[in-house]
């Protein structure tokens, strides 16, 4: 089915794209790969009257890492980029893997990581990996610019904390705490292409105190984080029975639906396992 | 609002003018008459539509034409001939990996991507660097068996 008419805009700069938006926030798309974009305004989701092109922009197509600031990832910074860092793989494991993972890598050439989350879609693979590593979105727009904490990003099924002339022009990821491993498992039904039936991205790390986050996809309205994980390895007991008693706060930390590709209890059944099988991984214990 | 653009086709240099709502598939299909590349799923998912933008592999069915202005687009038709195929092209003749043909041009140009930068991939290289095009006929055993077959005719050593 062709696609429905718009006018394409393709800015130069940051300063450029926040005029253009300032003027036409409201009927606007910005497009990075495309690979979500067009399938939606295809099938007719979505009819934005211009689809300003971002992939011109030098200035959001850094990747640059910093032993003070951390990681930052500039919206056109596409996931085989991503996948190609060896910072990225070293020190963000659960961002590594959950590229790694999402789609197939033809698609990955154009998709981005900045995409993926505004398109906000519940079962987005990067989301979690970015929850466990405390990453905070730089949205920037003619007022100015803002931090917004990844936790406080996803507001429900495609919708985002982003108002209409605002943009992601960043995202940061801090220095994870010492000794930190993190990854991301997802579970699906056929090794290429699938979404998630439940993705779930652990972060570890022990210097005297437990840090432990687990977050996961495709359980709940938004990507989430479980607090009560940091619960369980708090009190005493050996490891395998806080991991035990990590995974049992899962269902009460998600909320899944039943669709096309399973049930919900299926999802909550998988979550809490998906989550061991993190832990464990991260915690050496095979 | 329509918009001229030039790029190179098969390294042939092109000028079209093309609205901004046009996909690099219809172009490639209709306009460039270039009918290797298919149109499959039309979202993303079977890798029928792949081509490649500066060597690198694409899907022309998420593609904008007006986006490729100043680049260079390779099709299936521009890596080898019928006198002259590429060594993937013959090794799918030779080992029957075609069966329907759909998926071919799509999995012969992912295989090119994967061989160009790794020579000797391992078979699980192999099935992750095809893990985008869907086959629906040969259960993707012969496939394999040809991206191997290539590898070893391009200077790569099995492993």
């Amino acid at each position: 089915m062709p696609l429905p008419e718009f006018d394409y805009i393709r800015p130069k700069s940051v300063e450029e794209l926040v005029s253009i938006l300032a003027k036409h926030g409201s009927e606007a798309k910005l497009m990075a790969g495309g690979t979500d974009l067009l399938v939606l305004m295809r099938d007719r989701l979505v009819r934005p009257r211009y689809v300003v092109d971002i992939k011109g922009i030098g200035e959001l197509q850094g990747l640059s890492w910093d032993e003070g600031r951390g990681l930052t990832i500039g919206a056109a910074v596409t996931l085989n980029e991503i996948i190609a860092s060896e910072v990225i793989r070293e020190r963000f494991g659960a961002l590594w893997s959950a590229a790694s993972e999402l789609a197939d890598p033809t698609v990955r050439n154009r998709a981005t990581l900045v995409g993926n989350i505004c398109n906000a879609s519940p079962a987005a693979d990067t989301a979690p990996a970015l929850l466990v590593h405390n990453a905070e979105v730089e949205a920037v727009s003619a007022k100015g610019s803002r931090k917004i904490p990844i936790e406080d990003f996803f507001k429900g099924v495609k919708r985002t904390a982003l108002g209409p002339d605002e943009f992601v022009k960043a995202v940061h990821l801090p220095n994870p705490p010492d000794g930190a491993k993190s990854w991301y498992l997802k579970w699906k039904r056929t090794w290429g292409e699938d979404l998630a039936l439940v993705g779930v991205a652990g972060l570890v790390a022990n210097s005297g105190k437990w840090i432990v986050r687990v977050a996961l996809s495709s359980v709940a309205p938004t990507p989430v984080l479980v607090a009560e994980i940091q619960n369980a390895f708090e009190g005493g007991g050996t490891l395998e029975e806080k991991i035990e008693k990590a995974a049992a706060s899962i269902p009460g930390g998600i909320c899944p639906i039943t669709d096309v590709r399973c049930n919900a209890e299926y999802r909550t059944h998988v979550a809490a396992i998906l989550t061991k099988r993190v832990l464990r991984k991260l915690l050496g214990l095979g | 609002m329509k918009k001229e653009i030039e790029f190179t086709i098969n390294g042939k240099s092109r000028k079209l003018t093309v609205k901004p709502n046009e996909l690099l598939l219809n172009v490639i299909r209709e306009d460039l008459g270039l009918t290797g590349t298919k149109y499959g799923c039309g979202t993303g998912e079977c890798g029928a539509c792949t081509v490649l933008i500066d060597e690198e592999p694409v899907l022309s069915c998420l593609t904008l034409a007006i986006t490729v202005d100043k680049k260079k687009v390779t099709t299936i038709e521009g890596i080898g001939t019928d006198e002259n195929p590429h060594p993937l092209q013959q090794a799918f003749v030779e080992t029957g990996a075609v069966q329907c043909g759909f998926c071919t041009p799509g999995m012969i140009l992912s295989a090119k991507t994967l061989l160009d930068k790794n020579p000797n991939p391992t078979e699980d290289e192999i099935k992750r660097a095809i893990e985008g095009n869907l086959c629906r006929c040969t259960g993707y055993i012969k496939i394999i068996e040809a991206i191997k077959l290539a590898s070893v005719r391009m200077g790569g050593r099995r492993k």
